[in-house]
């Protein structure tokens, strides 16, 4: 049973970036699924407006669809502050099992209450740090950087508490600002420096993989539940599909955007073993202070989950 | 089909005096009808989400630097210091109206405000002097379009906003336009002053100049302050702009002493609700500008434009041909929110550098300000010389001509804009 | 009943000035803290934006109330004073209609708007998004009681001159550039 739907899914990136395979990815598995009925439409770089402002209209029943970070959501469900906790994951595979997971549809109804149906985790990936100052290795080096970081109370936290001199600013003036050394330092992932060429305005890059966040694919309830059983079940699929794709995508595309990095002569450090568990040792009190607005049993859960996968 | 209701519905309630906000708004409803997705909520949401940017919080903080120059004595030194270096020289005051329009520029983002000071001050002189009254008040209009262009600059931050374009670059990259405006006005000034029997001031002595350019100085600081900041990067242009604005208040209060405390909350007021009147239209077009998009109107366009999307050049001649046939009825404001949302698809589509397309069509609106029979500037020369309307309009054309005629030549050769933006950023 | 209208519109006033003042303040101090002892609140940018959004929607009653929103009056200034009443009335019923659906979306939006709260200061966005039923009511209103006085023949000259964009002060010049 399928109607003939024009689904509009809004992003704030811009259409060569990995979730734009996954939509195509998507769209075929739909094509296929619906007989062409069930369409989708994407705007690409915020043309639909912010993310917030995107997943306002999903809530309202005014649009569709939203690829967006967990992170700016933050203020409608407070429990997805936990992905931007420091150090949570540490691969790729271990995000995977929890996103797809248990925990991940705990996650979802959460959303749910709130209007928002997600379909799928996809990936933005995990966050790295740049500096113009010095090469970092460890805790200590982060001492008096001016890093930028976004506009979220537990970034601020995380790297207040590493020493460094933690600035809220808007993505757009973050080029410039590195340019002429107004900051010092941001944090995104691979991908990202790449695209943005903050690259070329840097000189050391370091591993720090201090946060994964991930891609939500939101639908706007309201209007989920006017479709019918083999729409949703279409869409639901179809946003799986499109997951792979895009997860599959990313991951060459970070390791394209390292290589360059590297070609572009910028440092490039790691985390010592011993580091990594230093380091997140001393973020737990990032945990214990935000742990009361995300949630205890959230994250309580998120972590009960982890120590049972690196058992 | 939704690009004909979109304009039938816009062009229909402006044309019956509905105001453009509003028509904005209700071109907004008959489209979301139209597409059959009627929902009260997408006007309500993306009006105020329209305002809760803080990169346009720059609009107010420069509104009111340019009232705090006019009200605290700026504008009259800057004018009297170019009396001081340029006035004795032949066709002088023009010359003079001139080169403080574009240091008037440089600190105001108004072309009515800075029009007003420049026609209040510079106008009745130049009638004592013996100039031709008119021609007198169209080169001031003319000169006054130059503040949208050369930063601070209201126009690029709300093209900036709407486009999604650094306005940083932007802002670098209308200084040398900006000037090129200005010079093409001493040229065609110089041409049409040469019949003209007017005595030109005694030259100002050493110490007249000296003493001019150090009452200046402090209003001269202002761009430095500005430009010096932004391009350091020390500042974001919200931050220079509430920069600019204290300094200016600084300056009219404890240097000049023009500003009286009692007359702050009259110049806070009146910047207050002009920031109102063009936010709440910034607003109302992003509310336009999300029905546009999500009706894929920017598409339909496109396709009636395939032939241009390879030819970059020829495209940017029609647009800017467009644009100035809008720009004879429309403000510059509501022509950028109208015409942004629509252009700026195909200009990206077609390769075009976005803050050369920014600069040109900031440029081209201006030149609609003093374009007959909607011509705002002009209605301030007019208003504050007491000169029939008319009378202005004849008074503009070589000056208009001029700057059309660099604009086209900015069309031909875009690294004019482009290579002196790189060199600046 | 006049009398204390006028009240309402000094007090709106004031708000105003107040609003701006205290953004130029927060954006100001910001200024400072950042680069002369690297701090900074991260209230100020987030209240600031807030300011604004009030400064804009309220101002924007204000402004309406004066004839202050800008037009593009070349077709009706040709019209004869009857033509001009017509016109007057359409363009009163098209505003009407407007500020309704804005005001009636703020009221749907309510409480989508009221479960989200800003990122910072922890405030409800309700306090933000609500302005909408302010803005909506009062032009509405305003519009309401010019068409009426337009139906039963109250209409001043006055108002009709400034209808068809005649007598500008320099300050609404200022508004359209
Ligand atoms: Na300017
Ligand atoms: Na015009």
């Amino acid at each position: 049973e399928f109607n003939d739907r024009n689904i509009r899914i809004s992003n704030g990136i811009n259409a060569d970036h990995p979730v734009g395979n996954g939509i195509k990815a998507m769209q075929a598995c739909l094509d296929e699924k619906s007989g062409g009925k069930l369409k989708i439409t994407a705007f690409w770089g915020g043309a639909l407006g912010g993310d917030l402002q995107a997943t306002q209209a999903l809530r309202s029943g005014v649009q569709e669809g939203v690829v967006t970070s967990s992170s700016p959501l933050v203020g409608i469900i407070p429990a997805l502050g936990v992905f931007d906790l420091p150090f949570l994951f540490g691969t790729p595979q271990e995000a995977y099992t929890v996103l797809d997971g248990k925990f991940g549809d705990m996650m979802n109804e959460k959303l749910a209450a709130a209007g928002l149906v997600n379909l799928a985790y996809w990936e933005n990936g995990f966050r790295n740090l740049s500096n113009s100052v010095r090469p970092v290795t460890k805790w200590e080096d982060f001492s008096g950087m001016k890093v930028r970081v976004m506009q979220n109370n537990i970034f601020l936290d995380t790297f207040q508490n590493l020493g460094a001199n933690a600035t809220p600013m808007a993505f757009g003036e973050v080029f410039s600002a590195l340019e002429t050394n107004a900051i010092d330092a941001q944090e995104n992932p691979y991908v990202t420096i790449d695209t943005s060429k903050f690259f070329e305005v840097q000189k050391y890059i370091t591993e720090t993989n201090h946060a994964y966040t991930p891609f939500l694919l939101l639908f706007s309830k309201a209007i989920f539940d006017t479709y019918t059983p083999e729409e949703q079940a279409a869409l639901r699929e179809c946003a799986v599909v499109g997951r792979d794709e895009e997860r599959k995508v990313i991951q060459d595309l970070n390791q394209k955007s390292l290589a360059k990095i590297k070609d572009a002569g910028l440092a490039v450090n790691t985390l010592s073993p011993e580091e990594q568990v230093r380091i997140r040792e001393k973020s737990m009190i990032v945990y214990d202070k935000h742990k009361a607005e995300i949630g205890a049993d959230v994250v309580d859960a998120i972590l009960a989950e982890l120590a049972a996968i690196r058992k | 089909m939704t690009l004909l209701i979109f304009i039938g519905s816009l062009l229909g309630a402006m044309a019956i005096g509905v105001p453009v906000a509003f028509a904005l708004m209700f071109c907004g409803v008959i489209l979301m009808w139209f597409m059959g997705m009627f929902n009260t909520q997408i006007i309500a949401q993306n009006m105020i989400a329209g305002a809760d940017t803080f990169t346009l919080l720059a609009i107010p903080f420069f509104i009111l630097a340019g009232e705090l120059m006019n009200s605290g004595g700026l504008s009259r030194r800057i004018i009297d210091f170019a009396i001081a270096c340029v006035g004795h020289i032949r066709g002088g005051l023009g010359i003079v109206a001139i080169m403080a329009a574009i240091i008037m520029a440089s600190i105001s983002g108004s072309a009515a405000a800075d029009t007003a000071a420049l026609a209040a001050i510079l106008l009745p002189m130049m009638a004592k002097a013996g100039y031709n009254v008119p021609r007198a008040g169209g080169l001031i209009a003319a000169g006054g379009i130059i503040a949208p262009v050369i930063p601070p600059s209201m126009a690029f931050i709300v093209f900036g906003v709407a486009a999604n374009v650094s306005i940083t670059q932007l802002f670098m990259a209308g200084i040398v336009p900006g000037i090129m405006m200005g010079l093409s006005l001493v040229v065609a000034w110089l041409i049409v002053v040469r019949k003209d029997n007017v005595q030109p001031l005694p030259k100002a002595l050493m110490s007249e100049r000296l003493t001019a350019t150090g009452r200046a100085l402090w209003a001269l600081g202002m761009p430095v302050i500005i430009l010096g900041g932004i391009k350091a990067g020390i500042m974001t242009p919200t931050e220079a702009a509430v920069i600019a604005a204290a300094y200016a208040m600084f300056v009219g209060m404890v240097i000049y002493r023009e500003l009286k405390p009692r007359d702050l909350p009259r110049v806070i007021l009146q910047a207050a609700k002009t920031t109102s009147v063009i936010m709440f239209l910034v607003c109302a077009a992003l509310v336009s500008a999300w029905l546009i998009t999500a009706a894929n109107i920017p598409a339909e366009i496109a396709g009636y434009i395939e032939p241009l999307i390879d030819r970059p050049m020829l495209l940017m001649f029609v647009i800017m041909v467009l644009v100035l046939v809008v720009g004879t009825a429309l403000d510059l404001t509501p022509t950028i929110l109208i015409l942004t949302p629509v252009l700026m698809p195909i200009i990206k589509q077609a390769g075009i550098d976005p803050v050369y397309f920014g600069v040109m069509f900031i440029m081209n609106n201006c030149i609609g300000l003093i374009t007959p029979p909607v011509g705002v500037v002009l209605n301030v020369v007019s208003g504050v010389g007491r000169i029939p309307l008319g009378k202005v309009t004849a008074g503009v054309w070589p000056f208009l001509l001029a700057q059309t005629i660099v604009l086209f030549l900015l069309v031909l050769f875009p690294d004019l804009v482009l290579v002196p933006a790189r060199w600046l950023h | 009943m006049q009398k204390a209208i006028d009240l309402f519109y000094r007090f709106l006033e004031l708000l105003l000035i107040v609003l701006l003042s205290g953004m130029a303040i927060m954006v100001f101090v910001n200024v400072i803290m950042r680069y002369g002892f690297n701090s900074g609140l991260n209230v100020s940018e987030e209240l600031s934006r807030y300011f604004f959004v009030w400064l804009t929607f309220i101002g924007a009653v204000v402004a309406f109330r004066e004839h202050g929103h800008l037009g593009i009056e070349t077709l009706v200034m040709f019209l004869s004073r009857r033509g001009r009443i017509i016109c007057m009335g359409l363009a009163n019923l098209v505003i009407i209609v407007c500020s309704v659906i804005f005001f009636w979306g703020t009221w749907k939006q309510f409480p989508i708007n009221a479960s989200m709260a800003a990122p910072v200061t922890g405030m409800s966005m309700i306090w933000v998004y609500g302005i909408g039923l302010f803005t909506g009511a009062g032009m509405a209103i305003i519009a309401l009681e010019r068409l009426i006085r337009l139906l039963t023949g109250r209409v001043t000259d006055e108002e009709i001159a400034a209808f068809a964009g005649e007598n500008l002060t320099i300050e609404q010049l200022a508004e359209r550039t």
